[in-house]
């Protein structure tokens, strides 16, 4: 399997793909509205099955545009809309103030650990002359700031989708260096993504039931 | 024949799910899952015996894919289910008998634990490291349901954390399947080859050096964590101690060991495609930290179950050490010990659950005089405690002493050194606790006269921890020549 040379057109718009998903990578990381956070992360899912549908335009391949259709349906639609409709409506959430640090502070924070990825995954041997060498450090700082999100964000709703824009992450890094793995696998890795996000939704009404507002900082039984 | 064996020790755990469709009580249901997993552990036998005649199964373009290695970890893992599937069946039935439990949450345990103890058999049994992940993944999510099945406000954040934290941790494996996977895009052979397991061994040698090493520290990182290795081992004593005990004993003693058998499977590629030393080098930090966490952990008492699952980290630190030290000794140590832990920790575990339903407490500075008020439970509890610290003449004693000598035949003395102190200091730390609850005079309260539940379901209970005991005496005096072949020709397998 070739990877993209970076100067074809398909090479260029999987680049400005890829920059779009860090922005809003970005984007979640500042919001402090609940409900412009669940939307950032949507719109990054939309981009990424456009990736995923430029990449599979290229090697015309079947499995990949079916892939690409999946993360449009699942993590672009059902995934924001479930949580707005399951957790954000039914427990009236609206901003998440919860925060361990400063949004700027956590901006920069999330500069650094882009800059940091470039560093160290730039410039390696990683894909070179291939549009993966510019995407997959942009791949690598999404992950870093989807677990920022996570650290950051105290409220077990905003870990859940910080969760999702690391997994976001990995699956860019995986079109943009192989363009898939075996179908199967990816269709594994699909079935897991939905019955953890399934999973995580019922703890978190569980959780809201038991406890006022779901936060992970009211989670602090279980210390030692 | 080997395939169809593979599939009956993946399948023959599911019963109790197919039960539970139709009733939810814990009797009939238990009955299932003991035999479910006495039928499993003889299945797997058989598997293991010939898979360690060096018999090596490749099926379905390697997503079935079985060798020695395979064959020990399906062996231990499932010796673990069988004792756990006593364990379930007289705990879910004191608690269904108590009332503490819905019929509902019944029916939700067997289902999972059936699918849990499925699902990591199952990864032992495919050799594509991309189907592998998902199997891990899978068997994490069956699980974390088992940890918030009591639906209380703590039992539903350990189940948070434990999801959460498990879910980030092989995310970023997957990360280090796909460098792998890219490390060998310049080979021959198709996508699929690229991806399984006996291929890329084949090839090590010749996969692309900055990726497969990205690729080695996001596995080690990410499937560390399921291990418990410090300090991605947070979730761990959390889970541990507000998982019903029998799931707390699956995930002491099979799940970790499963995150480890992954963590095994991608040190070999590395030991091979960057030479020995980088791979043993991380694994020896990553172990000794988790030692170090687990003993200072040990010391500070307070709740049993956490104790346990401290021990665990401290636990599979040293395998970690082991796979560190490498040759074929520290290879050795690290399988034996891997079985060994398993045994001792889900015997220890049952016993906890006995304690938990008969003195409804789990700290330790409220449990005492176990010994008078339960024999078998509070004998268990001695000397289990005794075989996890590494006393002879059980198993552990053994495993750590050849790993030991391992740590000498790579000439580190100073490690070795160092390991001695920690595990003399949480030898001490467990022991302390565990005397303290077993002898003296039990406490006041009348909680302790009344027993927690009828014979033959105190029978049930018992048997698990008797078994477990034995054999590790057994593995501490004599290895059996099958179980030696088998361990000699999974450490060939991946030499």
């Amino acid at each position: 399997m070739e990877g993209l040379s970076s100067l074809s057109t398909e090479g260029v718009l999987l680049d400005l793909a890829a920059v779009v998903i860090l922005l809003c990578a970005f984007a979640c990381l500042g919001s402090k509205l609940f409900d412009r956070y669940v939307a950032y992360y949507g719109l990054q899912s939309l981009t990424l099955a456009f990736a995923a549908g430029v990449v599979a335009q290229h090697n015309g391949e079947a499995g990949l545009w079916v892939l690409a259709a999946i993360t449009f349906a699942l993590k672009g639609v059902a995934i924001p809309l479930a949580t707005r409709r399951f957790l954000l409506e039914r427990f009236h959430l609206n901003r998440d103030v919860a925060l361990s640090t400063g949004l700027s502070r956590s901006l920069i924070v999330g500069a650094a650990l882009t800059v940091f990825a470039y560093l160290t995954i730039g410039r390696g041997e990683i894909g070179v002359a291939l549009v993966a060498r510019a995407v997959v450090p942009i791949a690598v700082a999404v992950i870093l700031l989807g677990g920022l999100c996570m650290v950051v964000r105290r409220h077990t709703i905003a870990q859940l989708i910080g969760w999702l824009i690391i997994e976001n992450g990995v699956f860019l890094a995986a079109i943009a260096t192989i363009a898939t793995f075996p179908f199967i696998v990816e269709a594994g890795v699909f079935l897991d993504l939905v019955a953890a996000v399934l999973i995580m939704i019922t703890f978190v009404s569980g959780l809201a039931h038991q406890l006022a507002e779901a936060s992970a900082t009211e989670l602090r039984q279980l210390s030692e | 024949m080997t395939i169809a064996l593979a599939l009956a020790v993946v399948g023959l755990p599911l019963l109790p799910a197919l039960l539970a469709i139709f009733t939810s009580r814990a009797r009939p249901l238990g009955f299932t899952a003991t035999a479910a997993g006495l039928l499993t552990l003889a299945a797997a036998i058989v598997l293991a015996v010939r898979l360690a005649g060096g018999h090596h199964t490749h099926a379905l373009s390697g997503f079935i894919s079985l060798d020695a290695l395979s064959g020990f970890f399906v062996f231990t893992i499932s010796v673990v289910v069988a004792l756990a599937s006593f364990g379930s069946a007289a705990y879910l039935r004191a608690e269904e008998e108590r009332g503490d439990l819905r019929p509902l949450q019944v029916r939700l345990y067997f289902v999972f634990f059936a699918l849990f103890a499925s699902l990591m058999l199952a990864s032992f049994e495919t050799g594509n490291l991309g189907l592998l992940w998902v199997l891990i993944e899978a068997s994490t999510l069956a699980s974390c349901v088992l940890v918030g099945l009591e639906a209380k406000a703590v039992s539903l954040e350990a189940a948070w954390k434990y999801i959460i934290i498990s879910s980030f941790g092989v995310t970023i494996a997957l990360a280090g399947t796909l460098f792998v996977y890219y490390a060998a895009g310049g080979l021959q052979g198709s996508p699929t080859e690229h991806l399984t397991w006996s291929f890329l061994f084949a090839h090590a040698s010749a996969l692309h050096h900055d990726s497969l090493r990205l690729g080695f520290l996001l596995i080690v990182v990410g499937y560390g964590t399921k291990v418990g290795l410090a300090p991605m081992h947070t979730w761990l004593p959390d889970a541990h101690s507000e998982a019903p005990s029998p799931a707390s004993a699956m995930l002491s003693a099979a799940l970790l060991n499963t995150g480890m058998y992954a963590i095994i499977r991608f040190q070999a590629l590395a030991g091979i495609g960057l030479g020995r030393h980088y791979p043993g080098d991380v694994l020896l930090v990553f172990g000794f930290i988790s030692i170090v966490i687990g003993v200072l952990f040990l010391v500070l008492r307070g709740n049993f179950k956490r104790m346990f699952a401290y021990s665990s980290v401290e636990h599979m630190g040293i395998i970690a050490v082991a796979l560190g030290f490498g040759g074929t000794l520290g290879l050795y140590g690290a399988l034996l010990h891997t079985l060994c832990h398993a045994v001792g920790k889900a015997v220890l575990f049952l016993t906890s659950g006995d304690l938990v339903l008969r003195y409804r407490t789990r700290l330790v500075d409220d449990v005492r005089g176990v010994l008078g008020v339960m024999p078998i439970t509070g004998a268990a509890l001695l000397l289990g405690a005794l075989a996890v610290t590494g006393s002879p003449p059980f198993g552990l004693f053994l495993s750590e002493l050849t790993i030991v000598r391992a740590g000498f035949a790579a000439s580190s003395p100073v490690l070795v050194g160092l390991l001695l102190l920690l595990l003399v200091v949480g030898f001490i730390a467990l022991m302390r606790a565990a005397t303290g609850m077993a002898l003296g005079a039990p406490p006041n309260n009348g909680v302790t006269t009344v027993a927690y539940a009828e014979r033959s379901g105190r029978l049930l209970a018992a048997t698990p921890l008797v078994a477990g005991l034995c054999g590790l005496l057994v593995l501490g005096v004599w290895i059996p020549g099958g179980l030696n072949t088998l361990i000699t020709h999974a450490i060939g397998s991946i030499t």
